[in-house]
């Protein structure tokens, strides 16, 4: 019936893996920290659940492993050290010089554009107009999306959405559990 | 969720390539998983998408195991034979040939070159062109073919990996495959342009880069719910960040309300899946979730209300609906999602159980 099903059993296993690991470190906590916990610790196990292959996963790792409190968390859900060198090996060699590219190309762009500010006429421009704003949108919204060409982009959006809903639906199963369990 | 295939697995495949390894976005799970995606809700017709979709990636899987470009032939041999027979002269055959298409051979007009395999790999569809009005343009076209050192100009380089795309027009199709070669590393990329197309190198790339970019997109209409109707990609790029957002917008919620049902972030469980389970199937699992799930405190005292609690299911989607509805866009959906998200939480937990 639920043809991912196994990676939803990945994910709620390492996602209790990171709530157990959560609430070692602290005993009481608000409902805010609660809440950034919970959603953190699955943020991270769906991005562990790909394996670093994807570039959303990625750069949700690495956001997550910058900040020096929650690592600990990262750390487990991940496992051993052994794995997440690995992963992130991977990526500043091709792709930090690739992205540092881009990214001054699209700066320039920018500028260029802004300098220019002409409306365009042309019912095409327009419309190339209108996908590109959309296509910044889009990349706003998907992690590490501004390294991304376009075909890249649309690959991780289609990933993303599908651990999406993993995750939604694992969390929503899980809370509907718990909310009538404990009533 | 409607019956989206676990293209999960496979996109491990599929999403690193562009990173620059050489993973196969063609793989054989990730064939499966689109067939299923893609054939399902669309009726099969002689569209190129559809063919795309289910004759390029076994061979495109032998094509990287093995560069042997022959196999790859498929549908039109007596064009192979033609080619391979006057491959010095590319610009003759395709005048002769009765779709008057015009192709573009990389290094085949290079004479000594014995190494190469036969880069012929079309994946022609029957479509007839006005063969009389395309051989002025034919021969417009096919003169710089010639003159130029094809080799170099011809070669377009690939992007990191073996791709297939082809665009879907209603006038004609357009194939453009890459062949490995044995003697060379590089690729070529074998085109046939639409009548009336500039044939140079930059716009070919241009066009393969645009099949690309829009066979990915029909990934996504049909990935996202309520994206088949709609044409044009500004629309549907609207219609994919509103479902991201909400995505993003429903876990956030839900994770808001894990954390306001529970004291504690380490969820109960063990007499959650009892519950769940207890009433439908055997209760065996709860001693082989044990060594994995935190032991909770809480639970022993509740279980005997458990079994009860179970058909109270009709009571609580109506409450799931209304709390919904503020952030969800579709609330019927929500609701029907809530029913089957129940049935996959057994589903879930039995499975946990046979792995373990």
């Amino acid at each position: 019936m639920r043809p991912h099903s196994s990676l939803k059993q990945e994910f709620l296993k390492k996602w209790i893996m990171g709530l157990q690991r959560c609430s070692f470190s602290k005993k009481n906590m608000s409902i805010l920290e609660r809440k950034k916990a919970i959603k953190f610790s699955a943020d991270i196990a769906m991005a562990s659940a790909r394996n670093g292959t994807t570039c959303w996963s990625r750069s949700l790792i690495s956001n997550a492993s910058k900040e020096g409190s929650d690592i600990h968390v990262v750390e487990q859900i991940l496992g051993s050290e052994s794995d997440r060198p690995a992963v992130e090996n991977k990526v500043p060699t091709r792709r930090a010089s690739v992205c540092k590219k881009i990214v001054k190309r699209s700066c320039r762009i920018r500028r260029r554009r802004r300098r220019r500010k002409c409306v365009a006429s042309a019912p095409s421009s327009i419309a190339k107009h209108l996908v590109r704003k959309r296509r910044e949108v889009l990349k706003s919204l998907i992690p590490g999306g501004e390294f991304m060409n376009e075909i890249c982009l649309i690959e991780e959006t289609l990933d993303y959405i599908t651990s999406l809903r993993v995750q939604v639906d694992v969390m929503r199963s899980l809370a509907s559990a718990s909310v009538r369990a404990s009533e | 969720m409607e019956s989206n295939p676990g293209t999960t697995e496979t996109r491990s495949n599929l999403t690193a390539s562009d990173g620059g390894q050489v993973t196969a976005f063609e793989s054989l799970q990730f064939t499966d998983e689109i067939h299923r995606l893609i054939l399902a809700p669309t009726t099969i017709n002689a569209s190129s998408f559809t063919a795309l979709v289910e004759l390029p990636p076994p061979q495109a899987v032998e094509l990287l195991h093995s560069p042997d470009s022959t196999k790859f032939i498929a549908a039109k041999p007596p064009n192979v034979e033609d080619f391979k027979g006057s491959f010095r002269f590319p610009s003759n055959t395709s005048l002769i040939e009765p779709d008057a298409r015009f192709s573009v051979f990389s290094g085949e007009a290079n004479n000594g070159n014995e190494n190469r395999d036969s880069p012929v790999s079309k994946i022609l569809n029957s479509n007839l062109e006005k063969a009389v009005k395309s051989e002025p343009a034919e021969t417009e076209s096919a003169q710089p073919l010639v003159s130029d050192p094809p080799v170099e100009k011809r070669r377009i380089k690939r992007k990191g990996r073996e791709n297939k795309v082809k665009g879907s027009t209603k006038k004609s199709k357009t194939a453009v495959n890459e062949s490995s070669e044995d003697a060379e590393k590089l690729p070529y990329v074998h085109v046939r342009a639409r009548r009336g197309q500039a044939t140079d190198s930059h716009s070919l790339a241009e066009r393969a880069r645009r099949e690309k970019i829009n066979a990915r997109m029909k990934f996504l209409q049909e990935l996202v719910p309520g994206c088949n109707k709609i044409s044009g990609t500004a629309l549907v790029l609207d219609e994919i960040i509103n479902h991201v957002q909400s995505l993003q917008r429903q876990v956030e919620f839900l994770s808001m309300r894990l954390a306001a049902v529970n004291p504690r972030i380490d969820f109960n469980l063990d007499s959650v899946f009892t519950s769940e389970s207890g009433s439908l199937m055997d209760s065996n699992f709860p001693g082989l979730v044990m060594p994995v799930m935190w032991p909770e405190v809480q639970g022993d005292g509740h279980r005997q209300q458990y079994q009860h609690q179970w058909n109270s299911d009709a009571l609580q989607q109506p409450v799931w609906g209304r709390e919904v509805h503020n952030n969800y866009i579709t609330p019927e959906k929500s609701l029907l999602t809530y029913d089957s998200s129940a049935n996959s939480v057994t589903l879930q937990a039995n499975q946990l159980k046979m792995e373990l």
